[in-house]
């Protein structure tokens, strides 16, 4: 193990030292992370992920809708192209900023902070970052939210929890859309619960759909909840 | 996945940590975690286009070592390996207390005085 080639023609003669390092590759990430957490004391910042097209925007539009005159809520939206989500957002009233990533496969800790300094977050009490649609990369990758929140689509199947556990393992909860879809495709809630738990066994389930409004009371109180809780940890100014 | 982003930061990481040894880097491991999704081949697929456009790093390799999901159970103070994803204990108990299997790290760099 010790003996390495020469970058020369010589012969091995020379020693080789090993250094044994604990140099962790995401220390930038999670530095600026907990920057990120250090600059928005009081305010819930909750981090969406799951796959392209499991309808984290219409989840967003839907929710600002819900919870306009009761919460002041904020989004980044992170792509890695186009500014459609941030426009799609605005349109229904929505304070919403496009993070676009330049083809990267996910939002980085760095990113959120620089977006901060350009969206007015004064009286916001809810930052919610959705991320790449991606349910690998991500995963890695704190942004300084509170929670994480995975949206897994029913049209997509029942066994993303055990193919990406780690994105399932490290959410708080994972919310199943496109519910109005359930009675056509072949999706059993029961079977995608238990993977999910047995990666997770405190991750919450609430099954959604945005469209129809099944599950959005839920998910709201849910969210209105976590911003209580929040508030109420911040230290009092 | 970002093997280059992961690459390039291996090399901005130890540039930082050993500034003037670089020279006589002769070979880095990593350590990943099961659950970091860090795939060796295409890590060192990576580390090759990169060292390929940089002629500083020629002729340094790369070890890649993934390392297993070990979670600890508190009531039954043992170490276990999480098998097929499901972090649950021998004792039948849940635990999301990873003991190892996130980490992505340079554990060891080995530097050679032949130069």
């Amino acid at each position: 193990m010790n003996s390495i080639k020469p970058k020369s023609n010589r012969a091995p003669v020379g020693s080789v030292q090993c250094e044994n390092t604990t140099l962790n590759l995401l220390k930038a990430n999670d530095f600026v992370a907990k920057a990120v957490r250090e600059k928005l004391p009081g305010m819930l910042v909750i981090n969406i992920c799951s796959a392209p097209g499991s309808g984290k925007t219409t989840l967003m539009q839907e929710t600002g809708k819900r919870l306009a005159g009761k919460i002041n809520m904020a989004v980044l939206v992170g792509d890695p192209e186009t500014e459609r989500d941030a426009v799609r957002m605005r349109e229904v009233g929505i304070n919403a900023l496009q993070i676009v990533t330049g083809g990267m496969c996910h939002i980085e800790a760095q990113m959120v902070l620089q977006a901060l300094d350009h969206i007015n977050l004064e009286g916001v009490d809810l930052l919610f970052i959705e991320n790449v649609g991606n349910l690998v990369c991500p995963a890695a990758f704190d942004l300084g939210e509170d929670y994480r929140v995975t949206v897994l689509a029913s049209t997509e199947g029942d066994d993303k929890p055990k193919k990406y556990p780690r994105m399932f393992l490290t959410s708080e909860l994972m919310l199943i859309s496109k519910a109005d879809l359930l009675p056509y495709v072949p999706f059993s809630v029961e079977a995608v619960t238990k993977d999910a738990r047995e990666v997770n066994a405190d991750i919450d389930v609430i099954t959604i759909s945005s469209l129809k409004g099944d599950g959005m009371e839920q998910w709201c109180n849910w969210l209105l909840q976590k911003v209580a809780e929040k508030k109420s940890s911040a230290p009092v100014h | 996945m970002h093997e280059i982003s992961l690459i390039q930061n291996i090399f901005t990481t130890l540039e930082e940590t050993f500034p003037g040894r670089m020279n006589q880097l002769a070979r880095i491991r990593i350590t990943a975690g099961l659950l970091t999704n860090v795939q060796p081949a295409l890590m060192q697929s990576a580390f090759d286009a990169v060292t390929a456009t940089a002629p500083q790093y020629a002729g340094i390799k790369l070890e890649v070592e993934v390392t297993p999901v070990l979670i600890y159970c508190d009531d039954c103070k043992k170490t276990t390996e999480v098998v097929n994803y499901r972090f649950v204990c021998e004792c039948g108990k849940p635990s999301k207390k990873i003991v190892q299997g996130e980490e992505l790290m340079i554990s060891q760099v080995a530097f050679s005085d032949e130069i």
